[in-house]
C-alpha cells in the first residue's frame, strides 16, 4: 500500500522478545510523511516496544526498520533522525526551559545566536514565549509537556514519536492538548507516531490508526474505518462499546445474509465475500446506530434489521442515554440515543423494537 | 497513642537524648578546656588560660609533616575512591549483569572485615610483591575501606534519578558518554561531594591499617598515637586535635547543609511529575 506516498518510517517483519515473552510478533507498517499515525492498544500489546525500536532504545530480533528509506537497525538512538516525547516528559531538571530545548541543537553544534532564534521560534509555536528562563519545576504539567514537545521538534526530526504523552494530565488539559498537538502537527507538517491506549484520543487525532493486540497489528485504517468497520472482535471491542451478535444465516441475498427470527424480526448483515445458508457469523453493530421505538409505535416492515426486546436498564450519560435491551435473539443489546430524542419516552420494562440499517452492521473475522 | 508524645515516652526520650549529649559532647568540651589550660599535666585544677599549646604545635615540624602526609593521603584516597565509586554505583543501579550480587558483596566486604586483619593482609601482600611501604600504600588500603561508604552514598541518589532522562538525552543526539556527563553527573553532584568528604574523613582518621603499612612516614593519627607515651607532649596533642576537629566539623556541617538543599530541589522536581501521575 506504499509507493504512492513517501514513507517516513517503514517497519518490515519486526519481531522482539524479552526472554520468553514475545512483545512484538511480526509487524510491517509504513508511516507516511506528514502523517499522524497512532499505535492503539492495551498495555502489553507491544506498542511501546515498537516505538522504542523505532527510536533505537531496543533492537529488533528480526526484521528491518527504515527511516526515510535508510536501514537504521543497529544505529544507536543518537544516530537516528527521530525524536521522542516521553511519558513523563523527561525534562532535564537542572536546566532551564531554553537549555532544555536547545540541548539537541547544542549537540549538533548549531551556533549560539541561531540556537537562540530557533528555540524562541519553537517556544512560540508551543505557546511558551518568554518562558526561556523558567526551571521545569516552575511549570505546570501542561507547560512541561509543551517544553518536551519543543525540545523534540526543534531538531526537525523525520518523525516525532510520542509515548502516551498526555497520560499524566487531567481530563480537561488532555482534551486541550489533543487539539494543540493536532494544530502543531498541521503547522509543522512533521510525521507523528503516537502511542496510546485511549481509543478516544486515537480517534480524534489520527490520520490512521494501527490497532495492536498481543504483539500484532489487528487492523490498520482511518479512524472512521476502524470505528465503523472493525474487522476483528478485538478491534470492535477495544475501539468502543459494541453489540456482538451471533447470526445463523437463513437466507443469502445479493451481498447480504439474513437471519429470520419471526414475525417481521430479522437481522441483515452485509457479506462482501459471500456466505452460505446455515453458516454462523459474528456481527457487530455500534450502539449509536441502533434505533429504539416502543413496540406499539414501531413499524416492523422495511429493509434493515429489526429485533424485539424488553428494556432492562436505562443509563443516563448526559448527552446520551443508554438503553440495555434483552432481545428475542437471546443477547442483550445496547442502544445510545441523544437524551432529548423522542426515544426518551421509553421506560424500563417497556416492550421495544430495535432497528438499524443494513450497512451499520459489520461481520467480524475470527482474527 | 504515639510513644513519642505520651508523657512517659517523652520523659524517656529526653532522658536518652541527655545521656547522648553528655557522653558525646562532654569529652569534647573537656578536650577544648584542657587545650587552653596553662598546665603540662592534663588534669584539674584549672591554672589559667593560655594559647601556648597551640603555638608549640605550630612549631612542631614532625607534627606538621604528619598532618601534611595525612592530608595528602586523604586527598588521593578521596579522589580515587570517588572515581571508582561513580562507575561502580552506575553499574549496580543501571545495569543487570551476571554475578551482580557477588560483585556488590565484594565491593561492600571491607565493611565487615576487621581492620587489623585487613592491615596484616595488606602488609603481607605488599611484602610479597616487594612494594616499598609509603604514604601511597596507605592510600591503597584507605581506598579499599572507603569505597563501600562512597558507593553506599551514591547509590540512593542515583536511584532517584530516572533512567529516562539519559534516554531523552541519547534521543536528542548525545552519545552514551555525553548523556552521562551532561545529565546524570550534574544531578549526582551533591552525593559525589558527600562521598568525597566521607572518603577523605575516613582516610584522615584511620589508624589501624596505617599502623601496618605506613612505612617511616607516620600519618597524623599515627603521630598522635605515638606522642601519647610522652606526657609533656599531651597538651599540644590536645590542641591540634581541637583544631582538626573544628575544621572537619565545619566542613561536614557545611556540606550536609548544602547537600540537603540540593537534594530538596531535585525531590521537588521529581515530586511534581509524580504528583501529576497520581491525579491521572
Amino acid at each position: 500500500m506504499s509507493d504512492l506516498r513517501d514513507s517516513a518510517i517503514t517497519l518490515d517483519g519486526v519481531r522482539k522478545s524479552f526472554g520468553r515473552v514475545e512483545a512484538v510478533r511480526g509487524i510491517s507498517l509504513d508511516v507516511y510523511e506528514s502523517e499522524f499515525l497512532t499505535l492503539l492498544g492495551p498495555s502489553g500489546c507491544g506498542k511501546t516496544t515498537t516505538m522504542r525500536m523505532i527510536a533505537g532504545f531496543e533492537e529488533p530480533d528480526e526484521g528491518q526498520i527504515y527511516l526515510r528509506g535508510r536501514d537504521v537497525v543497529g544505529d544507536p538512538p543518537n544516530r537516528r533522525a527521530v525524536n521522542m516525547v516521553f511519558q513523563h516528559y523527561a525534562l532535564f531538571p537542572h536546566m532551564n526551559v531554553e537549555d532544555n530545548v536547545a540541548y539537541g541543537l547544542k549537540l549538533r553544534k548549531v551556533a549560539k545566536e541561531e540556537r537562540k532564534r530557533l528555540v524562541g521560534e519553537m517556544l512560540e509555536i508551543v505557546r511558551l514565549s518568554g518562558m526561556q528562563r523558567r526551571s521545569p519545576s516552575q511549570l505546570s504539567g501542561g507547560q512541561q509537556q509543551r517544553v518536551a514537545l519543543a525540545r523534540a521538534l526543534v531538531n526537525r526530526p523525520a518523525a516525532l514519536l510520542l509515548d502516551e504523552p498526555l497520560g499524566a494530565l487531567d481530563v480537561k488539559l488532555r482534551k486541550q492538548m489533543q487539539l494543540e498537538l493536532k494544530r502543531i502537527q498541521n503547522e509543522l507538517g512533521t510525521t507523528f507516531v503516537y502511542v496510546t491506549h485511549d481509543q478516544e484520543e486515537a480517534l480524534s487525532m489520527s490520520d490512521r490508526i494501527a490497532v495492536m493486540n498481543d504483539g500484532l497489528i489487528e487492523q490498520l485504517g482511518t479512524p472512521r474505518e476502524i470505528y465503523e468497520h472493525p474487522v476483528t472482535p478485538f478491534v470492535a471491542d477495544f475501539v468502543g462499546v459494541l453489540n456482538a451478535l451471533e447470526i445463523r444465516v437463513d437466507e443469502v441475498g445479493d451481498l447480504t445474509a439474513t437471519m429470520r427470527i419471526g414475525d417481521g424480526e430479522r437481522v441483515v448483515v452485509p457479506v462482501p465475500t459471500g456466505a452460505t445458508t446455515g453458516q454462523t457469523l459474528m456481527a457487530a453493530v455500534r450502539p449509536e446506530r441502533v434505533r429504539i421505538r416502543r413496540a406499539a409505535e414501531a413499524a416492523t416492515s422495511g429493509s434493515g434489521s429489526a429485533v424485539q426486546g424488553t428494556v432492562a436498564l436505562i443509563v443516563y450519560l448526559g448527552t446520551l442515554t443508554q438503553f440495555h435491551v434483552d432481545t428475542s435473539l437471546g443477547a442483550r443489546l445496547v442502544a445510545h440515543r441523544l437524551s432529548d430524542d423522542s426515544a426518551t419516552a421509553v421506560r424500563e420494562g417497556d416492550r421495544v423494537v430495535l432497528s438499524w440499517d443494513e450497512e451499520d452492521a459489520a461481520v467480524l473475522s475470527d482474527a | 497513642m504515639n510513644v513519642a508524645v505520651s508523657k512517659g515516652g517523652r520523659r524517656t526520650l529526653w532522658g536518652l537524648f541527655g545521656f547522648l549529649v553528655v557522653f558525646l559532647y562532654a569529652p569534647i568540651v573537656i578536650l577544648i578546656m584542657f587545650s587552653v589550660n596553662d598546665r603540662t599535666l592534663v588534669s584539674f585544677p584549672w591554672q589559667g588560660f593560655t594559647l601556648r599549646w597551640y603555638r608549640t604545635f605550630m612549631q612542631n615540624s614532625a607534627l606538621l609533616l604528619a598532618l601534611r602526609t595525612s592530608a595528602m593521603i586523604a586527598t588521593v584516597t578521596a579522589i580515587v575512591t570517588v572515581a571508582l565509586a561513580i562507575p561502580a554505583s552506575v553499574l549496580f543501579v543501571r545495569r543487570r549483569f551476571f554475578g551482580k550480587p557477588f560483585v556488590s558483596a565484594l565491593v561492600l566486604s571491607p565493611l565487615v572485615i576487621p581492620l587489623v586483619v585487613f592491615g596484616i593482609a595488606l602488609l603481607i601482600l605488599f611484602n610479597t610483591l616487594a612494594v616499598p611501604l609509603s604514604p601511597w600504600t596507605v592510600a591503597v588500603g584507605h581506598i579499599v575501606i572507603a569505597l563501600p561508604f562512597a558507593v553506599l552514598t551514591l547509590v540512593p541518589r542515583l536511584e532517584r534519578i530516572p533512567a529516562y532522562l539519559e534516554e531523552a538525552s541519547r534521543d536528542l543526539g548525545a552519545s552514551a558518554m555525553t548523556a552521562f556527563r551532561s545529565i546524570t553527573l550534574p544531578l549526582m553532584t551533591p552525593a559525589i561531594v558527600s562521598s568525597f568528604l566521607i572518603s577523605f574523613v575516613i582516610s584522615f582518621d584511620e589508624v589501624v591499617i596505617a599502623s601496618f603499612i605506613a612505612g617511616d612516614e607516620p600519618t597524623f593519627p599515627l603521630y598522635l598515637f605515638s606522642q601519647l607515651r610522652l606526657p609533656s607532649r599531651l597538651p599540644q596533642v590536645i590542641a591540634v586535635a581541637v583544631v582538626v576537629m573544628l575544621a572537619s566539623g565545619i566542613l561536614v556541617v557545611a556540606s550536609e547543609v548544602w547537600r540537603r538543599i540540593a537534594n530538596h530541589r531535585l525531590e521537588r522536581q521529581i515530586a511534581l511529575v509524580e504528583g501529576e501521575e497520581a491525579i491521572a
